[in-house]
């Protein structure tokens, strides 16, 4: 059990083919862990639990950080330096979202959030020279700094009102004591939302990223765009139904609010974006904001395990489609040696197949069928009018809406690198697509139309969410 | 033969040519021979699969669902893959296998700029797994997908072989080219419609047993399981879905930019099929499951379809351009199909149907017709065309030809659509307000006239008269063997339809029956 968190870190001080291999390799041990897998496993008293949702998720980052590797090999050998730290600190990155997907008590949880983004301080600013890169890093860091507070601000108010730290200790002692309209138990729930909410970027602690994005090396803003914002959507789906489930219809509320406006927002502002990853940043702001609806309105209602389960699956398949739209920017970035995609025009006759590629992500975040993302969009509104809940009737329409804005923008990509012309005819640089690259585009495109096409495979997740909810 | 009923014929007419179309994909570019040749072959493939299939077809129980399958598709939210087809979808379905092969037979010689014969009949071959499948799909979530997958090739045949006329349009600081205009237009509208579709389809899964199954979901509908609030709300979303696609008038305005702006062959498959798909939604969905609230509605879908059928005659006549006059018909076209399905009685939805294919074909052979006149004479400005009669004799003909059919003369499939839709409005169904659609019908009347002004004004603009000093020392050719071996087929069915309207009516007339008692009782 413990042997998938030690093996990324023996790697720390060798090159790529040692970090590949490791985290390849312990992959194995969470296979074996599914084979056997009969009942969740507690460790630590009751503080670190195998279960089938945290084996879920270990496979999910650990394949994550294996591409984001793969992304990374071409980019930092061109850099010269620091590689092995580059790759510990993924790493360590890896580790603590590890032990998040893992943790049942308020400090291992807390431990666990804070291992997975130090790192991505440093690795934001991995730019030295680039201003940019520095300025993204610093504002990352201080809301980083404030978002770490706020969190423990409201694990300390939990610690005040209960005495206890292990999760289901905490909620017996709330329930028992009649504590679910307290003001208190809200007042940390809405703390470490906001505090949360920074890792996640929702709106309105957003501002940070598409600075930071813009300014760190693409694969790192690939990896802080799926893995970091993964971990802090599975921090907060523990901490809302282990600890403030009972409270649900609170922060129910408040999160259906900050949903809409996060999708809402992030999708307007990407409409007016020139630079592909800051159109990218602002479109996951987006995403946030269907990943966390479900959760609202399952805080509304109670019905976790319908909530648990889209945004499970959003998650998921938003990862891999989320990846290989930067692997996609990333290679016409470089071609074009620009980061003005109108400046990309007919770039995809130059490498249809890369045009091709991109055609299928940016599609496929859009929510059009036969692509994942098709069904990531359907599970979401599916359980926002299970119940025919006011509130989750309206998330409805205003996802409705927000699919058809984010339509525009997607599309766009699409129609400049396809529909207009090839500007400078004349630069004959070849098209660079690496086989790292390459394997990184196969992996995701095909998950992208497997998840589209037999979304069945997404069944078990309902089971899991189902076992996970009930424990 | 066993095959073919037990679905696995119907499956392979929705799939094979998606299965093509990647094949097209790996043939390398340079070998253009052999990609028009697969792509022809594979759908005429397609094109016999769906009449070894029609033949298998029990015509005596065409009111039941035949030929298909169910399978478990997505089981943790009840979605199967559940096809079949009845007496309503086979002629849909044989219709658009047959287009798509006259549509790849007509590309093989006019490909429209930039060539690239790759990606252009890969992308036909797609939409036409979407547009089959559609027909076929009797699970909603099957049916949401195959809607969408039309949106994509459509969208880049549009933007990538549209046309490069650069125009100012309101709204946009900068000049931009019609193809890049119309293709996101088309795009927006549509999965803003089908966007809110979905959450009709979602609305009906919660109160209806959980099951996406239409069959299922007529049955619950039938014995009223949807009602008040509910199902009000629901039929409002359905309606905007298949509405925009129809397109209903005022949801109508990216439908003259598209046609305009597509390819010839996009505007074909446009108006031959992508349209159907929308008023195929009412009548396969929107009616039988929702039926109370479809009696509610049906006044206003008949007001709308008549302000359609008048407007897209007006528009006809104000324009200019030969493919926009076309497309505007099209509104005044669908107007008529969807008055008929309005009435909710079985001579007007019969009526529907046959419009549907009619329009179908004879629309279509519009298109091909104006796109080779755009080709042959660089202009689509009927200012400038005249004496086409003349220069071109074959097309002349041709256009002359099907504008009459398109007008509804008596004798060709374009009649009985419109001759129908107008009688199923004059009785509509018992309890429907009678002025609300004998009104609709007098605006129908008078609008098959102004269809016959505009077309017969057309007619005189273009083909007749002498030719202007423009062409006179101009080589111009007439239509070649492509062109017409994707044209003959269609003049034939137009006149098989029209002289044997039975060859729809034996396929719809039971289904429709069947449904409209279902609903209605009766």
């Amino acid at each position: 059990m413990i042997l998938d968190l030690i093996l990324p870190r023996r790697s720390k001080y060798y090159v790529a083919a040692f970090a590949l291999l490791g985290t390849l390799f312990s992959l194995a041990p969470l296979v074996v862990q599914w084979v056997n897998y009969t009942n969740p496993i507690y460790a630590f008293e009751d503080s670190f639990v195998v279960d089938k949702f945290s084996i879920i998720f270990k496979g999910l980052f650990i394949l994550i950080t294996y591409l984001t590797f793969l992304l990374s090999i071409n980019f930092i050998e061109s850099d010269k330096y620091y590689q092995g730290e580059y790759y510990y600190l993924l790493l360590s990155s890896l580790l603590g979202a590890l032990i998040v997907s893992s943790s049942r008590d308020l400090l291992t949880i807390f431990i666990g959030i804070e291992l997975a983004s130090t790192p991505m301080f440093l690795l934001s600013g991995w730019k030295k020279g680039d201003r940019k890169s520095n300025e993204g890093a610093i504002k990352f860091f201080l809301l980083g700094v404030l978002s770490a507070s706020l969190i423990l601000y409201g694990f300390s108010l939990l610690y005040g009102l209960t005495g206890k730290i292990v999760f289901s200790e905490i909620s017996t002692f709330i329930i028992n004591g009649a504590l679910q309209s307290s003001p208190v138990l809200l007042l940390s729930a809405i703390l470490v939302i906001s505090g949360l909410g920074f890792k996640i970027s929702i709106v309105p602690f957003h501002s940070w990223a598409p600075d930071t994005y813009e300014g760190a090396p693409l694969p790192v803003t690939a990896y802080l765009s799926v893995s970091s914002k993964a971990t802090g959507f599975v921090a907060l789906i523990i901490l809302l139904t282990k600890v403030f489930s009972s409270a649900g219809e609170s922060w129910g509320v408040i999160l259906a609010i900050i949903a809409g406006l996060t999708m809402t927002l992030g999708n307007l502002v990407a409409l007016q974006q020139s630079n592909p990853v800051r159109l990218l940043a602002y479109s996951s702001i987006a995403q946030a904001g269907f990943i966390l609806a479900p959760l609202a309105v399952a805080g509304i209602t109670g019905n976790f395990q319908d909530g648990i389960f889209a945004s499970v699956t959003y998650l998921i398949i938003y990862a891999f489609m989320n990846l290989g739209a930067f692997l996609s920017v990333q290679l016409f970035s470089n071609h074009a040696g620009s980061t003005n995609f109108y400046e990309w025009g007919g770039i995809a006759k130059k490498s249809p197949l890369t045009g091709v590629l991109t055609t299928i992500f940016f599609f496929s975040l859009a929510g059009i069928p036969p692509l994942g993302g098709w069904f990531a969009k359907f599970v979401v509104f599916r359980s926002m009018l299970s119940t025919g809940e006011p509130i989750g009737l309206t998330l409805g329409i205003v996802g409705a809406v927000n699919a058809v804005i984010a339509l525009v923008y997607y599309a766009r990509i699409s129609k400049v690198i396809w529909m207009d012309e090839l500007k400078d005819v004349d630069s004959e640089n070849s098209f660079q697509f690496e086989s790292p690259l390459k394997v990184v585009g196969v992996f995701t495109v095909l998950i992208t139309f497997i998840s589209g096409i037999f979304p069945g495979i997404f069944s078990y997740l309902g089971e899991v969410s189902s076992i996970f909810f009930g424990n | 033969m066993e095959i073919l009923t037990n679905g696995v014929g119907l499956s392979a007419v929705v799939f094979f040519p998606l299965v093509s179309a990647l094949v097209i994909t790996l043939i390398p570019k340079s070998q253009e021979f052999l990609i028009k040749g697969f792509a022809l072959v594979s759908s005429i493939i397609t094109f016999v699969f769906s009449v070894l299939l029609l033949l298998e077809f029990d015509f005596s129980s065409a009111d039941k669902l035949q030929l298909g399958n169910k399978i478990s598709w997505i089981k943790s939210i009840n979605a199967n893959y559940e096809i079949g087809i009845d007496g309503i979808s086979l002629p849909l379905l044989v219709l658009s296998t047959f287009i798509t092969v006259l549509a790849i037979i007509y590309s093989i010689e006019h490909l429209p700029e930039p060539k690239s014969p790759k990606g252009f009949l890969a992308l036909i071959l797609v939409l036409e797994t979407g547009m089959n499948g559609t027909f076929v799909a009797l699970d909603l979530i099957l049916f949401f997908v195959f809607f969408e997958i039309v949106l994509l090739p459509m969208y880049f045949m549009i933007g990538i072989w549209g046309d490069r006329t650069v125009r100012t349009v309101a709204g946009f600081k900068n000049q931009i080219e019609t193809r890049l205009y119309a293709s996101i237009k088309f795009f927006v509208f549509t999965l803003f419609g089908s966007a809110f579709m979905l959450l009709g389809f979602l609305g009906l899964y919660y109160r209806g047993n959980k099951t996406f199954s239409i069959p299922e979901l007529i049955e619950l509908g039938s014995a009223g399981a949807f009602t008040g609030t509910f199902a009000t709300l629901v039929f409002a979303v359905l309606f905007l879905g298949f509405a925009v696609k129809v397109p209903m008038w005022p949801l109508h305005t990216w439908l003259p930019d598209a046609h305009t702006a597509a390819p010839t062959v996009g505007s074909v498959l446009l108006a031959a099929i992508l349209l159907k798909l929308g008023s195929y939604g009412f009548v396969r969905i929107a009616i039988p499951i929702l039926p109370e609230q479809a009696k509610a509605w049906a006044p206003a879908i008949a007001i709308l379809s008549a302000i359609g059928i008048i407007y897209g005659s007006l528009a006809c006549l104000a324009q200019t351009d030969l493919k926009r006059l076309i497309a505007f018909s099209s509104v005044g076209h669908m107007g008529f199909v969807m008055l008929g399905i309005a009435s909710l009685t079985p001579i007007g939805i019969n009526a529907a149907m046959i419009g549907m294919v009619a329009h179908g074909v004879i629309t279509g052979l519009l298109f091909f017709l104006s796109g080779s006149m755009a080709h042959t004479y660089h202009t689509r400005d009927m200012g400038r065309l005249g004496g086409n009669m003349k220069l071109l004799p074959k097309t002349g003909a041709l256009l002359g030809f099907t504008a009459m059919a398109s007008l509804g003369l008596p004798g060709l499939a374009g009649f009985w659509g419109e001759f129908m839709a107008l009688l199923g409005a004059y009785n509509p169904l018992e309890g429907l307000n009678v002025t609300v659609f004998r009104t609709s019908m007098v605006a129908g009347a008078i609008g098959t006239v102004l269809t016959a002004g505009y077309l017969l004004w057309m007619l005189q603009r273009v083909n007749l008269g002498e030719p202007s000093e423009e062409w006179m020392d101009k080589e111009l050719h007439d239509a070649d063997a492509y062109e017409l071996a994707a044209w003959i087929p269609l003049v034939i069915l137009t006149i098989l339809i029209g002289v044997f309207p039975k060859l729809i009516f034996g396929a719809t007339n039971d289904a429709v029956i069947a449904m409209l008692s279902k609903a209605f009782g009766g």
